[in-house]
């Protein structure tokens, strides 16, 4: 066992954590912050703020510097990841074109595509949607009905997306779509890369329960691609969309487990304004919630050793997925318990706001939903993993 | 940054299975648990874990040992879960921790060598029946013996602090009476305490008096090492229901017994930490081969004409047991690697491992249990094997709530 950052990476940390001391606004770092500033305005501030990271040269950490990156370690990345959160730093704007579409360009896009998107991409000059679902189709991503059908050198796309992230805001979306007219399930589709900007796609936001409208929904009525802005080739969309899926695992279990911790840190803060953290059951819950929690940091650093070393994660990121949405969602039932009756108001006695925490915890039901459900998950590691029959 | 098992390591745990499934299988395993009037011992097994050095893990080089820490016990302890193996591996490497920690070097000397090899077969006694796992639970007490230079020489709670000194043997056998120490007389009793009924060596915590004036209760804890051959000691075997185990309550009435002199109750606290870390591993252990089993079996049993491992109600749990017993593993690695290294949080990763192998054994063998069904339920199947294991483990050297509490207090009283 070595626990420790090598000292390139530690000196990594060190120019990091100056330059986030500097640049992250004290305001920014209040809990409730975020949430008092209207959506439209925060996306901008947070754009903002991304360019001069970017400008610094603290983006694309572990990416090629042809692309911008930084070129550095898996270990820069999980540092990098655990001090943003550590400093309060906002969550990226940009989130699905940095985790998915970007790997996965680098991997199998043209030289165009490498060339044209990754920089504005990592710059968050232009801001990328996943349109995976759709209506009918949302864990079984292989019903999906929208179509591509060609048309000189474009695609003329027609269908819907749903519960797209980022959909008002976004400048391009990555979206499957169904290229082989009459084609059944994996087959016939295709990743294309869509202008939003065209009168051929109409986005309409959803509102969350959070009452946040993160995500919206995607039209597409004769909207057009050039056929050369498709990922992975034409009727290729299904091991393309598997590639990019695969992007998911990496180091974020440790940021998680930052990020996870300051919210357990403000939970107990709360138990103690109401003079709940004496409680014995109480602490009980607590006491299992940070288990699962130290778990989640060990498992993360079990997971950047196997990256580090190049190793392929396959299904045992849905392992990873499992422990840490079912301990963050777990962890504010543990909230609502302490609350009790508090729980129908925001400011429950003088001097406690919860209603940052409040929003939180709505936030946590998303989690056991997107990015694989935790039902889909527990599918894969029964079925790849334990080997258990279909 | 290297959270893994080294090859080594791996080679090892390979080693001990290998060994295991030729010689020791689950077949020799029901033989000792049935057998309740026998001393749960098997001298052959015993004799090859001394020779393959699996008692020698945590012993240093210098004492005949590997020279290696709780990261590589924690491999073996694993493997003996997973076979439900009995023997007093684990009170004996728990004993030799005790030795090396807060022995003195003549002690060291003497006893580490003969316990590395399999010589001695050694135990604890650290708490009273009922008791917590601190040294509020110790229901033993030290007094000076009478007529030792110790007695007379000595410091403010008429033990002194320093190895130096003693003369006198502890009476009876004496095997380890070359060494030194200062000499105590203990009475009180521990229970229950592993394998005490072979043991030839018994590490014994026990209350000393506090200062002259000082209250009741405010003494030190002494950990001594008894003869359980000596005058004034009583071993009353219990009955339980892990035949994986033999277990006894230890009577003592003035028993003398040699101090370590490293002794504290920080020294006791970090002796149950390293037992509490041990066990977890053997649960760790316990928990990954029922699910294993488990597992195996369900996706041959035929009803409805299909596995029934292809039903998803089964699938879902077998899969969130593999993301626990996983989890627990971790846990595990990462606790030893703390006491090796002495890392800040040691404290918390021993409470966190401890409550989470407890918890994935009992559940792992739960299922195990339900997911075969009837025969799961039948004296026949090997599955009340891992399940009396997994149960008795589970309260010692703290019990998953105890643990937890512990966990708040780290994590909620400390919060600044
Ligand atoms: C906050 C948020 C952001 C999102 N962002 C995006 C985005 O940017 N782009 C995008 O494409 N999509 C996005 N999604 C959609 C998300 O990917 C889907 O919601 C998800 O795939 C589940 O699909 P569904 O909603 O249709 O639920 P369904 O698939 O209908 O599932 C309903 C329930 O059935 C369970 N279930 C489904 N299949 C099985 C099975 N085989 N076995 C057992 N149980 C099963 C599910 O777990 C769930 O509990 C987002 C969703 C949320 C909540």
């Amino acid at each position: 066992m070595d626990l420790t950052f090598s000292a390139a990476e530690e000196a990594f940390r060190a120019d990091l954590r100056s330059w986030l001391a500097g640049s992250v606004p004290a305001a920014w770092r209040e809990p409730g912050f975020w949430a008092g500033v209207p959506d439209g305005e925060g996306f901008e501030l947070r754009r903002e703020w991304e360019r001069r990271k970017f400008d610094a040269g603290f983006a694309g950490i572990d990416w090629p510097t042809e692309y911008g990156g930084r070129g550095g370690t898996p270990g820069m990345k999980a540092i990098y990841d655990e001090e943003l959160a550590l400093a309060r730093a906002p969550g990226t704007v940009n989130p699905l074109g940095l985790a998915f579409l970007a790997p996965t360009i680098m991997a199998i896009g043209t030289d165009e595509q490498k060339r044209e998107i990754i920089r504005p991409l990592l710059r968050c000059d232009v801001i990328w949607c996943q349109g995976f679902s759709e209506p009918d189709a949302g864990s079984d991503l292989a019903a999906l009905r929208t179509s591509g059908v060609a048309d000189g050198d474009d695609i003329v796309v027609n269908g819907q997306k749903v519960w797209t992230t980022n959909a008002g805001h976004g400048d391009r979306i990555f979206t499957m779509v169904r290229t082989e007219p009459g084609s059944q399930r994996h087959r016939g589709l295709s990743m294309l890369l869509l202008d939003m900007h065209q009168d051929g796609v109409e986005v309409r936001p959803l509102r969350q329960m959070s009452g946040a409208t993160e995500f919206g929904e995607v039209f597409f009525t004769d909207a057009r691609v050039p056929a050369r802005e498709c990922l992975g080739g034409l009727g290729n969309g299904w091991s393309t969309a598997m590639l990019l899926l695969s992007f998911e695992r990496g180091a974020s279990g440790i940021s998680q487990y930052t990020a996870f911790r300051k919210s357990y840190d403000e939970i107990v803060r709360a138990a103690r304004a109401l003079g709940r953290d004496t409680d014995p059951v109480l602490r009980q819950e607590l006491g299992r919630r940070m288990v699962e929690l130290e778990c989640l940091r060990y498992h993360a650093m079990h997971v950047l050793t196997q990256v580090e070393r190049g190793a392929d994660l396959g299904a045992e990121s849905s392992m990873t997925k499992l422990q840490w949405s079912e301990t963050y969602q777990d962890l504010f039932e543990t909230f609502d318990d302490l609350l009790g009756a508090d729980a129908a108001v925001s400011t429950p006695v003088a001097g406690l706001d919860i209603s940052a925490l409040q929003s939180e915890g709505f936030w946590t039901r998303s989690v056991t939903i997107w990015g694989g459900s935790s039902q889909v998950q527990r599918n894969i590691v029964a079925e790849r993993v334990l080997g258990l029959p279909r | 940054m290297f959270f893994a098992l080294t090859d080594e390591q791996r080679a090892l745990g390979e080693t001990v299975r290998a060994f295991l499934s030729g010689r020791f299988d689950l077949t020799a395993v029901r033989a000792v648990f049935e057998d309740t009037a026998g001393d749960g011992h098997p001298l052959e097994l015993w004799k090859s874990v001394g020779e393959q050095g699996w008692l020698a893990v945590c012993v240093p080089e210098e004492f005949d040992g590997l020279g290696l820490g709780l990261l590589d016990a924690q491999v073996v302890a694993r493997e003996l879960g997973a076979g439900a193996v009995p023997g007093p591996w684990l009170p004996t490497v728990l004993a030799g921790e005790a030795v090396r920690l807060a022995g003195s070097d003549a002690q060291r000397a003497e006893l580490l060598p003969r316990l590395a090899d399999g010589d001695l077969v050694a135990t604890v006694a650290l708490r009273g029946a009922g008791g917590a796992w601190d040294a509020s639970g110790v229901a033993v007490t030290a007094r000076p013996a009478p007529g030792t230079v110790t007695g007379i020489a000595a410091g403010s709670n008429g033990f002194g602090s320093e190895g130096a000194g003693g003369s006198d043997e502890p009476s009876g056998s004496g095997v380890f009476g070359g060494s030194g120490g200062l000499v105590g007389e203990l009475s009180g009793t521990a229970s229950p305490v592993e394998y005490l009924g072979v043991a030839n060596l018994v590490v014994v915590a026990a209350i000393e008096p506090g200062p002259a004036g000082a209250a009741p209760g405010a003494g030190e804890v002494g950990l001594y090492l008894l003869d359980p051959g000596a005058a004034g000691v009583a071993v009353r075997p219990l009955v339980g229901p892990d035949g994986t185990t033999r277990l006894a309550t230890l009577e003592l009435a003035g028993a003398r017994a040699r101090r370590l002199p490293g002794s504290s109750a920080a020294a006791l606290a970090d002796l149950i930490r390293r037992g509490a870390l041990l066990t977890a591993a053997d649960q760790a252990g316990v928990a990954r081969e029922a699910l294993t089993r488990t597992v195996h079996y369900d996706r041959e049993r035929i009803q409805f004409g299909r596995p029934v491992g292809s039903f998803q109600a089964l699938k879902h749990q077998l899969a969130d047991l593999h993301v626990a017993v996983t989890m627990a593993e971790h846990a595990v690695m990462y606790a030893a690697h703390a006491l090796d290294a002495g890392l800040d949080d040691l404290e918390l990763a021993v409470a966190v491992a401890k409550a989470k192998a407890s918890q994935a054994a009992r559940d792992a063998t739960a299922a195990m249990i339900q997911y075969h069904g009837g025969i799961g339920y039948t004296w026949e199947h090997e599955a009340h094997l891992f399940y009396k294991r997994a149960r008795r483990m589970y309260g010692a050297f703290g019990d998953p709530p105890a643990h937890l509490e512990r966990v708040a207090a780290l994590t909620v009283d400390s919060l600044t």
